[in-house]
């Protein structure tokens, strides 16, 4: 493959909070990406840095209105902070399915639109635990309109000692009771979607 | 000293009076915070019980449901062997005891214990929802989804099965018969903004330039209902500035949804302000 990306540790706790947050209800959010400065001749040999993740909602995901909203704000932030909405997270409701749905797909193409080496990536939450041994994600990339599954080890880490170490801590800690989505934000303006307080935690753990 | 002494017993019982207050709001919201309510309530069932009176019965059953959440078993069924003890032979500790079932992945064994409540009561409207939650647990959408209509032939007034039906129905991106759902919640109650503006959402989801001026209208309803709503504030710019940008649209109606998106961010803007200085104070 032409392409691959690594995942911060502090986007992998996050990913990982928003799911255990909300143990009832499918979760998604948005990864995002340092923006490269240039493309370069060789640029599929440098990997795609999953620097942050921005978790959108939890419960229904397959209403549009909140959605575009949320991608349209999310890009501004991006925008000013030289990033790029470089991938697609989704945990479903039911931990025994994994498999990419439609809105999954639908809304992978659409940020593969903007950025053609987009990830979309399901949470497997039946091999999730407090102890974080394994990483448990599946990465699919978008390839002549379908999505195809890749597989993800501890290769597809920056520092996967470190994301374990950080996510696990962060779990038993309970950080997900403050961790703040979309969703919340929508509820209560003051509610930080960039979650300042949880990254202050992994910096603290790095 | 007895002064001393005094003082502890006094902070033992605001903590007590705090920790059973805190119970019965979630109880009284439907939070599903069940990891602070196993929390709470254990301590309360294991430290305080003697001075819960009637109140710990209903606390058992809040703690066993959130126990089954959060997988404490052992907690689930003390709280249950409790409530069998005071309430022999009742339907409504039956159907704990078949949650029970479910959260073990027992759906058969839950299943049969509903249909025992169905036989001695085949009005029990908590047993046949339980059945439908199996089938939605076990992925039978398509299922739950026909059960949950049947139901509701029935208990026709049931809001919470009806809610239920119309996120089953979204799930499916059948948006048309989840707005019927919604067009029954919002006609039996007019004044809940947040009917309006899940309904506003599904109907911008279906598209068109119909479903559009609807959900703007359905938008701007919510936001009247309640002006801090910000899902249905969010929905008016969006819905107005997607008509106002349609070529099917002629000039007037263009001008009057750029008007309507004008005044929405600028609404915006300011509930971002109000907020920021919120967070300063």
């Amino acid at each position: 493959l032409s392409y691959f990306c690594l995942f911060h540790s502090g986007a992998y706790c996050k990913m990982l909070l928003h799911a255990a947050k909300y143990p009832h209800c499918a979760v998604n959010g948005l990864l995002v990406a340092e923006k490269q400065k240039e493309k370069k001749k060789d640029s599929h040999s440098t990997p795609i840095l999953c620097v942050d993740c921005i978790p959108l909602f939890h419960g229904t995901l397959a209403l549009a209105p909140m959605l575009e909203v949320a991608l349209t704000l999310i890009d501004t932030w991006c925008k000013e902070n030289k990033y790029v909405i470089a991938g697609y997270y989704q945990a479903n409701e039911r931990t025994k399915d994994f498999r990419p749905n439609q809105v999954a797909e639908k809304v992978g193409a659409r940020i593969a639109e903007n950025f053609s080496e987009a990830a979309m990536i399901m949470v497997d939450s039946t091999r999730f635990t407090m102890g974080c041994y394994e990483p448990i994600l599946a990465i699919y990339d978008h390839h002549e309109n379908k999505w195809k599954c890749r597989d993800c080890n501890v290769d597809s880490f920056e520092d996967w000692c470190e994301a374990q170490k950080i996510t696990s801590a962060l779990l038993e800690g309970r950080s997900y009771e403050s961790l703040i989505d979309f969703d919340n934000h929508l509820d209560d303006l003051r509610n930080d979607w960039t979650n300042p307080e949880i990254n202050k935690s992994v910096l603290h753990l790095c | 000293t007895p002064v001393q002494t005094d003082w502890r017993v006094n902070v033992l019982i605001i903590v007590f009076t705090e920790m059973r207050d805190k119970l019965r709001k979630w109880r009284e919201d439907n939070h599903r915070n069940s990891e602070q309510i196993v929390d709470v309530g254990e301590e309360l069932i294991n430290e305080h019980a003697s001075k819960l009176g009637d109140d710990i019965w209903i606390i058992y059953e809040q703690v066993m449901i959130a126990a089954l959440d959060c997988s404490r078993d052992d907690l689930a069924w003390t709280c249950l062997q409790e409530l069998k003890r005071q309430f022999p032979g009742s339907q409504r500790v039956k159907r704990l005891a078949g949650m029970r079932l479910e959260a073990l992945e027992k759906y058969e064994d839950a299943s049969k214990q509903y249909d025992s409540i169905l036989q001695d009561d085949p009005t029990n409207t908590a047993a046949r929802k339980r059945k439908i939650s199996i089938l939605k647990a076990q992925g039978k959408s398509a299922e739950a989804i026909r059960e949950l209509n049947e139901y509701l032939e029935q208990f026709v007034g049931d809001q919470e099965a009806w809610h239920e039906l119309s996120e089953l129905y979204i799930n499916e991106h059948d948006y048309g018969k989840a707005a019927f759902c919604l067009e029954e919640l919002m006609m039996t109650n007019p004044h809940n903004h947040l009917y309006c503006e899940q309904y506003a959402e599904v109907k911008y989801t279906q598209g068109g330039l119909e479903n559009l001026e609807l959900s703007r209208k359905y938008f701007a309803q919510a936001l009247k209902l309640n002006n801090r709503n910000m899902r249905a504030l969010f929905g008016l710019y969006m819905s107005a500035s997607h008509i106002a940008a349609s070529p099917k649209v002629n000039a007037t109606v263009k001008k009057a949804n750029v008007k309507y998106a004008t005044w929405a961010t600028n609404q915006i803007n300011r509930a971002y302000q109000v907020s920021y200085a919120r967070c300063l104070l």
